[in-house]
């Protein structure tokens, strides 16, 4: 018999490297993410402000040369993530205050928002510096001038049938939520033309699929704030396979994605997934470096140097993981985010 | 015997036997004889030791179409369980498998009056199957899949019948890996017991697994035993 069964296979360096404890096939010890999540979120938020110079935006960030991956995106993804782990978590702490600092620090580098206007008009007909604007406003932080170029190009009929992948468009929906304007169209028309909305066949679940699926949930929930937009069926099909796909980035190495996944677990209406945090949440913690950052994937580095990674290799990932963390707390501390039903796992057939 | 994919007699053994069920699964051909065709008969100890790793899916063809083996079968069968008795501390799944060839040789071709019957074994047990994680379950599942067969009760097939979900996310998780034969193995045990959630899209699913691995004929034969099940269930 055994000549017929099935080997799990012998090459998984990066899973191995990163779990003594074998992960694979193992269940985590209830509270597992419990423990493990304050000093993964304190200890990410500590990098993060330790580094945060590195998300400063050069002189020439409006000139046609400079890579917006390089400088606007990071900023924005520290304004988006560092807002809301600042409201997930409880005034007073020091990982609120962090996170505080960091969209404080992240809307001087824009110049109280200045920056964003003068790159709108720039590029008046893109929608990246309206997304990166949404990010500030829905924390309150907001420029005259930047809404007043705004309101018109967002009530044109091109700016409503701007073309681009589906979970996008769901992002621009939520954008226009957090400015505080009509949306352009109805997020569940848009929601259902996703991978996630189409319910897809969960083998053909890989990394851009994944990606898709990840911002399509932080897009309708604005990054986690409110589970209760997920719909029903949606919050079956992801309490269902999300084990599945987070075993899956744990054994590859993704870690980047894995953190989304578990942001989006967190962001579930209802009960925590807690049997999935509490396998998943402490494999990523060893993976995370001493001095806080997580590596995008493949496997982690030993050196106890200050930094192991390139910024750019390291900084979303950390973020991820920080804001991943943030809404875990959250949602393994509170009793029920909706009405404390059981969780829904979908329908079966037959 | 066809060594194109085999890297030793006994594998190229096995891989003619799974092609011969596979061909009689397709045919549905009963009277054809499956160790016959693929060259190995009771003297044939590689085969023999092939038969032990094919397990009860020998008489695969004759349990889903609900017709009497070929006595050839029936033969070489019962002699692979006589001379291949799991040892006292063989793994879990071996003495199941042991298990579920003797219970599907009295089940298919009792012995006649008076002749002497295989023998007895008791049904192994399956709680440490209850509590594996959905990965090592799958697993274990999977290497147990001749078991998953319409009408043959047994503690591992209620242990699948109450994971079916667990079950479902290690079918996802084997595709991911591209381990065909798990995920063949995984899709007939759904397919056997039903329950998956609907989003699984075992049917595609399973076209795929075959597409991609269905070279190896133990994939080609536990798809085929999911579709063919899976006909049954919906008649």
């Amino acid at each position: 018999m055994t000549t017929t069964a099935t080997q799990d296979p012998q090459d998984r360096p990066a899973r191995e490297r990163a779990s003594s404890s074998g992960v694979s096939g193992a269940s985590g010890t209830s509270g597992a993410a419990l423990a493990a999540l304050p000093g993964v979120l304190s200890s990410a938020l500590a990098w993060t402000v330790a580094h945060r110079t590195r998300f400063a935006l050069p002189d020439d960030v409006l000139e046609p040369h400079t890579q917006v991956n390089a400088t606007l995106k990071p900023l924005g993804e520290l304004a988006q993530l560092g807002s809301t782990i600042r409201r997930t978590t409880a005034p007073g702490t020091p990982e609120h205050e962090r996170a505080g600092d960091l969209v404080t620090y992240a809307w001087e580098q824009v110049h109280e928002g200045a920056l964003l206007l003068e790159l709108l008009r720039a590029e008046p007909f893109a929608a990246y510096p309206y997304e990166i604007y949404a990010a500030f406003a829905g924390y309150g932080l907001r420029h005259e001038g930047f809404e007043a170029l705004a309101r018109p190009l967002t009530a044109t009929r091109a700016w409503a049938h701007t073309e681009q992948h589906a979970n996008r468009q769901l992002g621009l929906v939520n954008s226009e939520r957090r400015v505080g304007v009509v949306t352009h169209t109805d997020a569940g028309g848009v929601l259902s033309r996703t991978w996630l909305g189409g319910l897809s066949e969960p083998w053909m679940f890989e990394g851009p699929s994944g990606y898709a699926l990840t911002h399509t949930v932080f897009h309708l929930t604005d990054w986690g704030r409110m589970p209760d937009r997920v719909p029903e069926k949606i919050d079956g099909y992801l309490r269902t396979w999300l084990p599945a796909w987070a075993d899956g980035c744990l054994e590859s190495g993704q870690w980047d994605l894995t953190g989304e996944l578990l942001a989006v677990a967190a962001s579930l209406p209802g009960p925590a997934p807690a049997e999935l945090l509490d396998a998943v949440w402490p494999v990523l913690a060893d993976v995370q470096h001493p001095t806080g950052c997580v590596p995008e994937t493949g496997a982690p580095v030993q050196d106890p140097a200050p930094d192991p990674y390139p910024f750019i290799d390291c900084y979303h990932s950390t973020l991820v993981t920080a804001f991943a963390a943030a809404l875990s707390l959250r949602s393994l501390r509170s009793p029920g985010q909706t009405d404390g039903s059981p969780p829904g796992r979908e329908r079966r057939t037959a | 015997m066809d060594q194109t994919h085999a890297s030793s007699p006994l594998a190229g053994a096995v891989h003619d036997l799974a092609t011969e069920v596979v061909l009689a699964l397709r045919s549905g051909d009963h009277l054809a004889t499956v160790c016959g065709a693929a060259g190995i008969d009771e003297e044939n100890r590689t085969g023999i030791a092939a038969v032990r790793v094919i397990g009860a899916d020998l008489l695969l063809p004759s349990v889903l179409y609900g017709r009497h083996p070929h006595p050839g079968d029936v033969a070489v069968l019962d002699r692979a369980v006589r001379e291949f008795p799991p040892k006292p501390d063989a793994p879990a799944a071996t003495a199941w498998s042991h298990w579920h060839m003797i219970s599907t040789l009295q089940r298919m071709a009792p012995p006649a009056p008076g002749a002497a019957a295989t023998g007895t074994y008791a049904e192994p047990d399956a709680a440490w199957l209850e509590e594996a994680p959905w990965q090592a379950f799958t697993h274990q599942l999977s290497v147990l899949a001749p078991l998953a067969v319409p009408a043959a009760p047994s503690a591992v097939q209620r242990a699948a019948a109450n994971r079916a979900v667990d079950l479902a996310r290690g079918f996802v998780r084997a595709v991911r890996r591209r381990d065909w034969l798990q995920a063949a193995g995984a899709g007939r045990w759904l397919a056997a017991i039903g329950g998956e959630p609907a989003t699984l899209g075992l049917d595609r699913g399973l076209d795929f697994v075959e597409l991609m691995g269905g070279h190896d004929p133990r994939v080609a034969l536990h798809v085929r035993a999911a579709r063919l099940m899976a006909e049954a269930r919906a008649r």
